[in-house]
This record gives C-alpha cells, sequence and structure tokens, in this order.
C-alpha cells in the first residue's frame, strides 16, 4: 500500500465499525421477543484475525449468541405459548454497552493514528525545505 | 544532467485517470530515484537519464491522479448515501493529498536544480 499506516489504520476502523454495526443491532433488539416456537434474536459477535505481513486487521467471521434465549413468563404478550412463555434474546445490555465503548475508543484510536501517520508524511515532506 | 524541463511541466497530462494501477507511488519514487542516479553510473548518456526521470515523474502524476479519481468515487458515493465506510473516503483524500504533496516536492526540487544551474556563472 501507498501510504503503510495509514492503510493499516483503515483496516482497524473498518474492524471497529464492524464491531459497532453488530453492537447496535444487539442493543437494537435487546428487547425482541420471539414464540417459543421460533428461535430468539441471535446476538453478533465478530471474531477478528490479523492480517498476513503485518498488514493490519479483518473481520474473519460472526459468532452467534444462544438461539434458545432466555424464558420470560408473559401471558399477556400475544406471541406467548400456552404456559405463557415468550423468548427474549440472551443479551447482558451491560456487557453490551461495554463493548460499545471499547469500539468506540478502538475507532476513534485508529482514526488518531491515520491523522498522525499524515502529520508525519508531510513533515518527512518538509525535510530540507528550509 | 541535461534536465527537459518542458516534458516535466507538461507531465501532467490531465486527461490520463485510471492509470491501470501500475506500482505505488513508493514504487515510482524509487524509479525516480534511480533515474537520477543512472547518470552517475554511466556519464555516456545524461539525456536518457533526464528523460527517464521525466518519464517516471509522469507515471507519478498519472499516479495521483489515479488517487484523486478515487477519492472523488468515494466523495461521490459519500453523497449519494452508497457509502459503507465514511473512513474510507476521508482516508482517500488524505492518501491523495499526501501523494501529491510528495510529488509536488519532487518536482520543486527539480525545478530548483534546474533554476540552480541556469544561475551558474560561465
Amino acid at each position: 500500500m501507498t501510504f503503510d499506516a495509514i492503510g493499516i489504520a483503515g483496516t482497524g476502523l473498518t474492524v471497529h465499525r464492524k464491531w459497532l454495526d453488530a453492537v447496535s443491532d444487539n442493543i437494537a433488539n435487546v428487547n425482541t421477543a420471539t414464540s417459543t416456537a421460533g428461535e430468539a434474536f441471535r446476538a453478533r459477535y465478530i471474531s477478528v484475525q490479523a492480517d498476513q505481513n503485518g498488514q493490519g486487521v479483518h473481520v474473519a467471521g460472526a459468532a452467534w449468541g444462544d438461539a434458545g434465549g432466555r424464558m420470560v413468563h408473559e401471558p399477556n404478550n400475544p406471541l406467548a405459548d400456552a404456559d405463557g412463555y415468550v423468548r427474549y434474546p440472551d443479551i447482558d445490555l451491560g456487557e453490551q454497552m461495554g463493548s460499545l465503548i471499547m469500539a468506540q475508543r478502538g475507532y476513534q484510536a485508529n482514526a488518531a493514528v491515520v491523522d498522525r501517520a499524515k502529520t508525519t508524511y508531510e513533515a518527512a515532506l518538509q525535510i530540507g525545505r528550509n | 544532467m541535461a534536465l527537459d524541463i518542458s516534458s516535466i511541466t507538461g507531465a501532467g497530462s490531465l486527461g490520463g485517470v485510471g492509470s491501470a494501477g501500475s506500482g505505488t507511488v513508493a514504487a515510482l519514487w524509487e524509479n525516480a530515484r534511480a533515474a537520477i542516479q543512472a547518470p552517475q553510473a554511466s556519464a555516456a548518456a545524461p539525456a536518457d537519464g533526464g528523460a527517464s526521470f521525466a518519464a517516471a515523474l509522469t507515471s507519478a502524476v498519472d499516479e495521483v491522479q489515479g488517487l484523486q479519481g478515487t477519492s472523488k468515487t468515494l466523495a461521490l458515493q459519500a453523497v449519494t448515501g452508497d457509502l459503507n465506510d465514511i473512513h474510507e473516503a476521508t482516508i482517500a483524500s488524505s492518501r491523495a493529498a499526501v501523494s501529491l504533496e510528495l510529488i509536488a516536492t519532487v518536482r520543486n526540487k527539480g525545478i530548483d536544480a534546474f533554476n540552480e544551474i541556469m544561475r551558474m556563472q560561465a
């Protein structure tokens, strides 16, 4: 790549953006009830892998949470089965908020690297100018 | 070293977008460096060294043109809502800016060298 540090930080930005997407999807569905006949919303976790030859990082794939979720007794819910149960996703909101902060800070750190790398390259172009 | 300044200043040929992805600016910079050093190795063909420096500069300008094309495409995607990653557009723009600055610096160095030679007293 032309300017390595910028490109590498770019891969980090992409990974954290995808993590942010996964976390926001999980938080958006934290209260999504489903009938006991079907699967609960499955939390999405991304698995990340380092690139070959120090070229950054990439998302290798997604891991999925428990489809069973947790059974909640809500007889008034229109989705409830004969015994009055519905499925809620097994997502810990506190854990997701923690991941949210980590994804955000990771993204910001990589953005800072892009900025610093650009400043550094520009400094290199100033060598011998005066 | 006979520096063909007319071909350097005319190196832009601003139609050449695309540039067929022929190597990075870093590689072209290597070429340019090799081209500058070539006349020292074989003093027999100084004009050829100057010409290949100009050619290296031309292809570097084309490369920058390609980067700016990418940046422009991504900026267009950003305003039409087709962009997946905001940072892709801003990084492409940063990369194009730094590359342009690099090629401008190399060109200015060439011009400076030429002017220095022109100022020489007989």
